[in-house]
């Protein structure tokens, strides 16, 4: 009998416990979709200046020779390969982080077969951890940022890369992010930051001959190539917010669901042992009675 | 006769501050000041570290922080793209203080030319954002 309330109460506390934790996902989930709708905001929020900027900068492109901008020309040789990882700060998430830094590995590999040399710039402390356990070289990595991006973040990191990229440290720039297409599906995802591709800056109509330009066409697409790229940066940064937010979101509702599961069987055992216990007390009742009475 | 109006529109990157119809644009470009009516010839204009005035038909001004931004002209339509952007209402006058006590002090221990580089941006910054201020009040 001793043995049978022991048990029941061991139950008990394992009930407790989960229904704790299911209250702990059950927040986390509220919170992930709460920020998805966030995020999502903020991309939209981001489009009308990247339809602008995109225009002007092919507008732009058919006034001013393009080739010679050093953002926008191929170095002639590729000997090292940057790569921008973003991930996440935090776990939690599904497989959010292991599907990007496998999408990353398997870009570095291509590269590194094609005889390059890669420098890593990591977004995310996820993808900073897990490089340095490996003992990979960081160029260098920012944490705190992908959780609620912000231009000035994005910008940031463009400077770095492009001032690398200037420098001729780097040779071209990849960047793996995770595109956020609905809620249900997010892709890891590669771009080439730099240098700009041609054909992004093809099909511009270009400027009927009364345009009044200040400064020069040429001066005016050498400050806005920086500002495109850092855009490019920015979209990257906000797609995979959106993406780790939605992956969290499903993470956690899974667990959430699977927490009520295991309340469910853990009560209906708890049930069947109580049961047992006072089947067991009748049972030795109606036996010391029944000894009693015989004697 | 009604005032002839256009289209103006003020994008960050972050979001779109202001869309509406204006009787003119007053902004300072990298090569000085520049005033736009509607009807003005086409135009595309590098903006530097300034504020852009909007006058509104009813005679309202919006005054608008753009820090590294351009303005594009198009006939019945203008639109100004920034990197950043703040709308003069929105700016907290005590940050903007804090900023630039902070700037200034940077910018006298500054050993390079980099770090003087960067006080001096966020100095411009925060100037900015207070004349804006002021000017809001002043109006």
């Amino acid at each position: 009998m001793a043995a049978g309330a022991a048990e029941l109460r061991t139950l008990w506390r394992r009930i407790d416990s989960v229904r704790s934790t299911q209250k702990i996902t059950h927040a986390m989930e509220l919170i992930a979709a709460s920020r998805i709708t966030r995020a999502r905001e903020a991309v939209e929020a981001a489009r009308p200046y990247a339809v602008m900027i995109t225009r002007v900068m092919r507008d732009l492109a058919t006034e001013a020779t393009v080739g010679d901008h050093p953002l926008l020309s191929e170095h002639e040789e590729l000997r090292r390969i940057g790569v921008v990882v973003i991930s996440g700060d935090r776990g939690l998430a599904g497989a959010y982080n292991a599907n990007i830094l496998r999408r990353a590995d398997r870009l570095v590999e291509q590269e590194e077969q094609a005889g390059r040399e890669v420098r890593r710039y990591v977004v995310g402390r996820k993808a900073q951890q897990t490089y340095s356990y490996q003992g990979r070289d960081i160029a260098q990595y920012w944490t705190g940022v992908t959780d609620r991006p912000r231009y000035a973040d994005a910008a940031e990191i463009a400077e770095r890369i492009i001032a690398d990229y200037s420098a001729g440290e780097v040779d071209r720039v990849w960047v793996c992010f995770t595109n956020f297409r609905s809620a249900l599906r997010q892709v890891p995802s590669v771009l080439q930051l730099l240098p700009v591709r041609e054909r992004e800056l093809s099909g511009g109509e270009g400027y009927a001959p009364e345009y009044l330009f200040e400064p020069s066409p040429r001066t005016l697409l050498e400050q806005l190539v920086p500002r495109y790229v850092e855009h490019r940066m920015y979209a990257a940064l906000l797609e995979s917010s959106a993406s780790e937010h939605a992956s969290r979101q499903r993470a956690m509702s899974n667990a959430t669901d699977n927490a009520g599961e295991l309340i469910e069987d853990l009560t209906r055992e708890a049930n069947a042992a109580r049961q047992a216990a006072i089947t067991t007390e009748i049972s030795e009742i109606v036996s010391g009675a029944e000894a009693l009475s015989s004697g | 006769m009604a005032e002839a109006t256009f289209q103006v529109d003020v994008v960050s990157a972050e979001r779109e501050l202001f869309s509406g119809d204006s009787t003119g644009v007053y902004a300072r470009g990298v090569e000085g000041d520049i005033g736009l009516l509607p009807r003005h010839q086409p135009a595309l204009v590098l903006l530097g570290h300034a504020p852009v005035r909007i006058k509104r038909p009813d005679g309202d001004q919006v005054r608008i922080a753009v820090h590294h931004g351009f303005l594009e002209c198009r006939g019945d339509e203008l639109t100004v793209l920034a990197d950043l952007a703040e709308l003069a209402v929105e700016i907290d006058v005590e940050r903007a203080r804090a900023a630039r006590a902070r700037a200034v002090r940077q910018l006298e221990q500054a050993s390079t030319d980099q770090e003087a580089e960067r006080a001096r941006a966020a100095l411009s910054r925060a100037e900015l954002r207070l004349g804006l201020v002021k000017a809001e009040q002043d109006a």
